[in-house]
């Protein structure tokens, strides 16, 4: 971004008022007996950029909508900047959204576009198309004023769209998964362009996206959600390296899940047996499980190490023995995929070098071992009982 | 089909030939009409154009024998504009209602529908009877506006509900968001967007009653619509005055669609143009 | 939801419903409650409670006569709107690579709609009539020696006239079915070995369904109402449905005049609910 959009607009006042949006106990219901959303708790600081990351379906665009004033909830309190909005008009909470398909009025110019906010203020004609190109200006598209937007790109649309959000001088502004309609290349290029804009403005947003990396590089504060509920809301490295739930490690991709009863703990170390027998060690952490229940943890990919292993022996601690399914690879790792009877692959992300060092091959079998502060456990058992997340991505 | 190499298959060239065929048999009879309106003094209703002049006419402006074809035309303009108001004004706030849900939507659409298939002349035997008992006289202003109204008002309902069901929500919601009110939403938001489909509702509200025939027949009371005046013209009118009339009423009613159509595509263009 | 908000629907739909229960629900139940009245020459309506003005009706061979005449129009004239409608549409949505050359088109073939439907019945004289155009060519070529009376003011030239008038009718929603079908389908449908024939029989016939029920609504519930296009067309020689009616309006004897209208409509309205059966119009239209 260029210069003139690091300079504050002249219009907003210094002392801005707070963009901390608190959710308390929100439900959301369409239809009797179900729920879109369930008591959902959440505080987003001002200033930050928050992605609600979930697959289609799991309430984040409901509880987006509801922050705009676009959905009324069933229940529960939501307050931007200390101020309850319940009942207020968008317009009236410092908001401002840009929809999934831009919404940009098709039989209006883009300098009519960026304008309709000062007409509906009643601002004089004059003074609200030097606004506007102002604006225009800062998204670097005033050459384009006099279009309609079915002659833009989808970029120049985006930005037409953002400018006109912009115009309201939100403390908040809503993202609905701005980037879907964008190309592979240009979906990264604004990627970065949203990142700095918030940079440079400093208000909250909040933004809805259901691809995992784009949350991770855009977002100050990860809300990871499953069926209506929030399952993880934490910052990015959190998310990816402590994920709490088996959802959210298996979500956000780079974990392993194992499950089995505590044994007991000696030390630091609390220990876990699986069903099939196998025994693992993990750090016990602040408020470990009590011994005989059932837990789950999580294992790194990349601290999988893989051996080959002829005979039936007996499996050490620390590791699971499984026969290699396939091998895929990813540029500076490889991703092993590994059968080991469990309902879930385990998967090994194995460095190049280690595995020029030793490469295996789909049919061979192998024992994972890994080392227990890589493991870390996880608040909540997998009973089976979690959605799937429907995409895997590998890291 | 779209083919790669660019040849068109046989079957292109037959149904060509088909829709040829058939642009003939929907404009043929129609073009035999305006070229024999400008029949000669001979008065022939059959080819060939002998003599071409204009008098007949000039008959219809001079009404000797041909029937009171300006006063009917007086009555008949009218009543399309105001059918075309009220239908324009009816059909698209009723469009509106629609959109959301509501006790006894369905009721009144199938009841729109009904009204739509009901034959016209059951409904105009209704009309009249309703005008008997409230001992009303019919007339083109009351009896025959209803009659027309309970046709033309569910055509444009169903028009309505297309153009607003393809309309997305977001237009709106974005329009809420910076600042505009439901009113200055529908205003500044909703109707220019939906403009093209209320043009069309308001030719088909025009047209429908210009040219309505069964639904006046027993509603329009003593003065004759243009279209009843056609019919009657018809049985006791063997001139051309009958073709100069129809050609100056159909190039009237293309006028219309063409003014109607023309300003659809300028709105269309405009949206779309590229650069 | 405030209460102030959700009566805005039923203040907004209000002007239609008004207009529809004062010119449409009232008179058809007025028409109903007539068609028991009793009628006696010259002294007018009674109230009543009577079945004799259906007995009437229904007792009439004339009555059969001229229902099986209209039911026997109505099904050619379906049938020949149908193929007209469904070909000139296929040939618009698939073959014209240009989409406003086949907006362009279409337009062509609707714009007659829009014109008086009285000039487009007579303007069918100079082309069918004894010295018209058809007979001129035959007459001119040796084909016939004398001119064919059969061309005009007869069965034939009726049908002409409805399909004439009512093709419009078939194309538009078929159009509509048509243009929303992914030409992919057709490719896929070619690649799995399909004839083009197949392909229409196969793909376009039923994605095109419910633009084909449309289409025979408007079609059966204007044939069947009509009493002017056959009046006209068959020079008062053919009579339709409600020719009973007209005939009953001269004499002025409402009741069996509403007898036969109420007939009329329970007729029309039981085919229109068995179309309304095979496809959801509504959410045809807002699809």
């Amino acid at each position: 971004m260029n210069e003139a959009m690091l300079a504050p607009d002249s219009t907003r006042p210094s002392d801005r008022a707070s963009g901390e949006i608190r959710l308390v106990d929100v439900t959301k219901s369409f239809a009797p007996g179900s729920y879109a959303v369930k008591d959902i708790n959440l505080t987003i600081p001002d200033g930050s950029y928050c992605c609600l990351l979930g697959p289609s379906g799991c309430g984040k665009t409901t509880i987006l909508r509801m922050i705009a004033g676009h959905e009324t909830p069933t229940s529960g309190e939501i307050t931007i900047g200390g101020q309850s909005v319940v009942g207020l008009p968008p317009v009236r909470r410092g908001t401002a959204m840009m929809f999934q398909s831009y919404a940009l009025f098709p039989h209006l110019s883009v300098l009519d576009n960026v304008a309709f906010y000062l007409k509906m203020r009643g601002v004089g004609k004059d003074e609200r198309r030097r606004q506007a190109r102002a604006m225009l200006e800062r998204v670097q598209l005033d050459h384009l004023r006099d279009r309609v937007p079915a002659q833009l790109s989808g970029g120049q649309q985006q930005r037409v769209a953002l400018a006109r959000s912009l115009i309201t001088n939100p403390r908040v502004l809503l993202l609905d998964e701005p980037l879907s309609a964008l190309d592979e290349f240009l979906r990264l290029r604004m990627r970065g362009e949203l990142k700095s804009l918030q940079a440079e403005l400093g208000i909250t947003f909040v933004h809805v996206t259901h691809t995992q990396p784009e949350a991770i590089a855009l977002a100050d504060l990860v809300v990871v959600m499953d069926t209506g509920q929030i399952d993880q809301a934490a910052p990015a490295s959190t998310i990816f390296n402590q994920p709490t739930t088996p959802y959210v490690a298996r979500f956000m991709g780079g974990q392993n899940v194992l499950t089995g009863k505590v044994e007991g703990q000696s030390g630091e170390l609390l220990r876990m047996r699986t069903a099939e027998g196998w025994t693992f060690e993990m750090p016990a952490g602040q408020s470990p499980p009590a011994p005989g229940t059932t837990a789950s943890a999580a294992i790194r990919r990349d601290r999988v190490t893989l051996r080959k292993r002829d005979a039936e022996g007996a499996v050490p601690a620390n590791a699971v023995p499984g026969v290699v399914e396939a091998t895929e690879y990813q540029g500076s790792y490889i991703k092993v995929t590994l059968n080991t009877g469990m309902v879930h692959a385990f998967v090994a992300n194995v460095g190049d070098a280690a595995y020029a060092a030793e490469p295996v091959v789909a049919g061979d079998a192998v024992l994972a071992s890994w080392l227990p502060a890589d493991v870390h456990v996880l608040t909540k058992p997998d009973l089976g009982d979690a959605g799937v997340p429907y995409l895997d991505i590998s890291h | 089909m779209k083919t790669s190499s660019g040849r068109r298959p046989w079957t292109f060239y037959a149904l060509a030939a088909f829709f040829a065929l058939f642009v003939l048999f929907l404009y043929g009879p129609m073009i035999s009409v305006l070229v024999l309106a400008f029949q000669g003094p001979s008065g022939a209703l059959d080819f060939p154009l002998r003599n071409p002049s204009l008098i007949w006419f000039a008959e219809l402006a001079h009404p000797k024998g041909t029937g009171d074809v300006i006063g009917a035309f007086n009555r008949s303009l009218p009543l399309a504009l105001i059918v075309m108001v009220l239908s324009v004004l009816m059909s698209v706030t009723a469009g509106f209602a629609f959109r959301r849900r509501f006790h006894g939507a369905t009721l009144l659409f199938y009841t729109a529908v009904a009204s739509l298939i009901a034959p016209g002349l059951v409904l105009s035997i209704g009309i009249l009877v309703m005008f008997r008992f409230l001992d009303l006289p019919a007339a083109w202003y009351s009896s025959a506006l209803g009659a027309h109204l309970s046709w033309a008002l569910p055509f444009g309902l169903l028009i309505m509900f297309a153009v607003l069901g393809r309309l997305n929500p977001s237009y709106e919601e974005a329009a809420y968001d910076l600042g505009a009110s439901r009113w200055r939403t529908v205003r500044d938001v909703v109707l220019p967007i939906v403009f093209p489909g209320i043009i069309a509702v308001a030719l088909f509200g025009f047209t429908l009653s210009y040219d309505e025939f069964p639904r006046t027949w027993l509603t329009a009371g003593t003065k004759n619509t243009l279209p009843l005046e056609i019919w009657t013209m018809t049985t006791n009118v063997t001139s051309p005055a009958l073709y100069a009339l129809g050609t100056v009423t159909t190039i009237f009613s293309f006028l219309l669609i063409g003014l109607a159509l023309g300003s659809i595509l300028v709105i269309q263009r405009r949206r779309s143009a590229q650069r | 939801m405030t209460s102030k908000r959700s009566l805005t629907p039923y203040l907004q739909v209000t002007p239609l419903a008004l207009v529809l229960l004062v010119f449409f629900i009232v008179p058809i139940a007025l028409v109903l409650i007539v068609s028991f009245f009793r009628y006696q020459m010259l002294v007018g309506l009674t109230p009543d409670f009577t079945f004799d003005n259906y007995l009437d009706v229904l007792t009439n061979p004339t009555t059969w006569r001229l229902y099986f005449s209209t039911v026997k129009f109505t099904l050619i004239v379906l049938a020949l709107t149908f193929v007209i409608g469904f070909w000139i549409a296929y040939f618009l949505v698939f073959h014209i690579r240009n989409l406003l050359v086949s907006i362009g088109l279409f337009l062509v073939c609707t714009v007659p709609f829009w014109t008086s439907n009285i000039i487009r019945m007579i303007s069918w004289r100079p082309i069918l009539g004894k010295e018209g155009l058809i007979n001129q060519a035959l007459l001119d070529s040796g084909v016939v020696a004398h001119p064919l009376t059969w061309l005009l003011y007869s069965d034939f030239s009726v049908v002409i006239a409805y399909v004439h008038l009512n093709t419009m009718f078939m194309i538009v929603p078929i159009f509509n079915s048509m243009a929303r079908i992914d030409r992919a389908l057709l490719e896929v449908a070619v690649d799995a070995g399909a004839t083009r024939w197949e392909a229409v029989w196969n793909i376009v016939l039923p994605l095109s369904k419910t633009g084909i029920a449309l289409g025979a609504l408007f079609v059966v519930t204007l044939v069947m109402g009509d009493f002017f296009v056959v009046s006209v067309m068959s020079g008062g020689l053919s009579g339709s449905a409600t020719t009973g009616m007209f005939n009953d309006l001269q004499f002025l004897n409402y009741p069996r005049a509403a007898a036969n209208a109420v007939i009329l409509l329970i007729v029309v309205l039981l085919i229109a609910a068995g179309i309304f059966r095979l496809v959801d119009v509504r959410k045809e239209l807002v699809r």
